[in-house]
């Protein structure tokens, strides 16, 4: 046996390479062992046979394919092995023209611990989140309930107090809805009802949303459209998350009699929504930080922000394969933009049917 | 509409008080507060409430469950569930609402407006929709 063949052997992933005709024409000893079978007696046999032997294992939608249409691939695959699952990530790469017969390479990782992680992970946050949403009622109410006069009159000193005690606390309800929002993108975990959608209901909506703030503010909100939008394919609430964040930072960093204005245009990929403000402006030597977490100019601080909005909006915009930007000049205003595909969900069959693609 | 009698199914004491004295502010003549879902169930037999606000996260026979047996009852089947919880993930409210819930209202709750948030919850009433809490998002 050469020491190229033992290398292959000894990696704890199972591997297998098909030639420019698919058929077998390496099966290593991990995979072998995966699949109960001799590796000896399938190099030179057809892929497709192969894979009824993975689909026992790989049951019933998960299947592993040989099939990928790109160069490269990756993907999540169940793997029960009589009353064992397991979670396999699957690379599949297509081989260089030069390597004899070409074909693909297929590796095969065991990523059970990662999913229990991950799993443990998701159930930390959902018990955290209850466990703080807990306390944070019965001082909510409490202070709220003394505030309306019902347990009797306050002093105006009292009064005060309370209030930056009910202050507080909203803002602590906000910062673990968003910490908690935040948490599921990094663990990929948000799941998106996605349908689809003319993003102007839902820029209108944000702007209903945001508009009690505005006329707190003095700050008038519109939204331009030239021209009507294609479709597209997204979750409606988290874009109107997205639109609503980021409208709201516009509004708190607008001068009284401002205009902040929602700009939805199209071409022939992307449907593009900017929101614009006549604000401050934010300084070219931060730009590169404002999407990051706990990133806050002072004024964002002072208005009750969490620091948390933009790194979660554009957490929302990423999971929808978009892009998001801001253009900003000092003094003059700022602009995000963020952009959604038409029509560039991935086909069944890749990632929908397994869960979900596996970010390279 | 008004509410005149409410079961209120929650474990925790203070939160007892906040709602109980929520509900007070607004007029609601008859409030009952029991500590699980068993309870919950054994004082339906001597009880019908306009509306039931129930806990999720109890011991022993948590809200979902309590639910489920309500629904499931012809003598109580017919009383509605607001699910009144600090479970306010997006997969929560939709077990909730599956089980056949009025509605889903995540904790920390507004009290000055809790009355009315589950009147508007009734059908027919003005901007109910099922889904709705102070501390918003899932």
């Amino acid at each position: 046996m050469t020491l190229e063949r033992h290398i292959l052997d000894s990696l704890s992933s199972g591997l297998l390479v098909l030639d420019g005709e698919n058929r077998v024409s390496f099966i290593n000893r991990t995979l072998a062992e995966m699949l109960h079978l001799s590796p000896e007696q399938w190099v030179g046999r057809n892929a497709e046979e192969l894979l009824l032997v993975m689909m026992r294992f790989a049951q019933p939608l998960a299947a592993p394919r040989f099939d990928w249409p790109e160069a490269f691939g990756s993907r999540e695959i169940e793997w029960r092995d009589a009353e064992t699952l397991r979670y396999f990530r699957e690379d599949s790469a297509a081989l260089q023209p030069e390597a004899a017969g070409a074909g693909r390479v297929l590796a095969y990782h065991d990523v059970s611990h990662e999913k229990a992680v991950d799993r443990m992970k998701s159930e930390f946050i959902s018990v955290a989140s209850h466990e703080l949403r807990t306390p944070m009622t019965s001082i909510k109410g409490s202070v709220d309930l003394i505030l309306s006069g019902f347990a009797g009159e306050t002093s105006p000193e009292m009064q005060e107090l309370l209030e930056i005690a009910q202050k507080s606390c909203d803002r602590l309800v906000r910062l673990v809805n968003d910490i908690l929002d935040l948490s599921k993108i990094e663990a990929g975990q948000l799941k998106l009802n996605l349908e689809r959608l003319d993003v102007t209901e839902i820029a209108v909506r944000a702007v209903c949303a945001v508009k009690p703030l505005a006329d707190k503010s003095d700050v008038r909100l519109r939204v331009d459209r030239p021209a009507p939008l294609p479709m597209v394919e997204a979750d409606p609430d988290r874009i109107e998350q997205a639109i609503t964040n980021l409208l709201s930072n516009a509004v708190k960093f607008s001068p009284p009699k401002g205009d902040v204005v929602v700009e939805l245009t199209a071409d022939d990929h992307w449907v593009q929504c900017a929101v614009r403000d006549q604000g401050v402006g934010i300084a070219e030597k931060d730009l590169h930080r404002i999407f990051g977490k706990f990133q806050q100019l002072s004024e964002g601080r002072r208005r009750g922000g969490t620091g948390l909005g933009l790194a979660i909006t554009r957490g929302l915009i990423d999971e929808h394969r978009g892009s998001i930007w801001v253009e900003s000049r000092v003094g003059l205003g700022t602009r995000f933009v963020f952009r959604l595909p038409i029509g560039s969900r991935p086909s069944p069959g890749a990632a929908e049917l397994t869960g979900k693609a596996v970010k390279p | 509409m008004k509410l005149t009698r409410v079961l209120v199914v929650e474990d925790d004491a203070d939160i007892q008080k906040v709602v109980r004295m929520s509900l007070k502010m607004r007029g609601v003549g008859e409030i009952v507060v029991v500590d699980s879902g068993s309870e919950c169930i054994e004082r339906l037999a001597r009880f019908t409430p306009d509306v039931i606000l129930l806990d999720v996260m109890m011991p022993h026979l948590d809200g979902y469950e309590t639910c489920r047996r309500i629904k499931q009852d012809p003598a109580t089947c017919d009383i509605p569930v607001v699910f009144l919880t600090a479970r306010a993930q997006k997969a929560d409210r939709e077990r909730g609402m599956k089980l056949g819930a009025l509605g889903y209202v995540i904790k920390p709750f507004d009290p000055m407006t809790l009355h009315d948030q589950i009147l508007a919850l009734f059908p027919g009433a003005a901007g109910g929709k099922g889904e709705k809490g102070a501390g918003g998002k899932p």
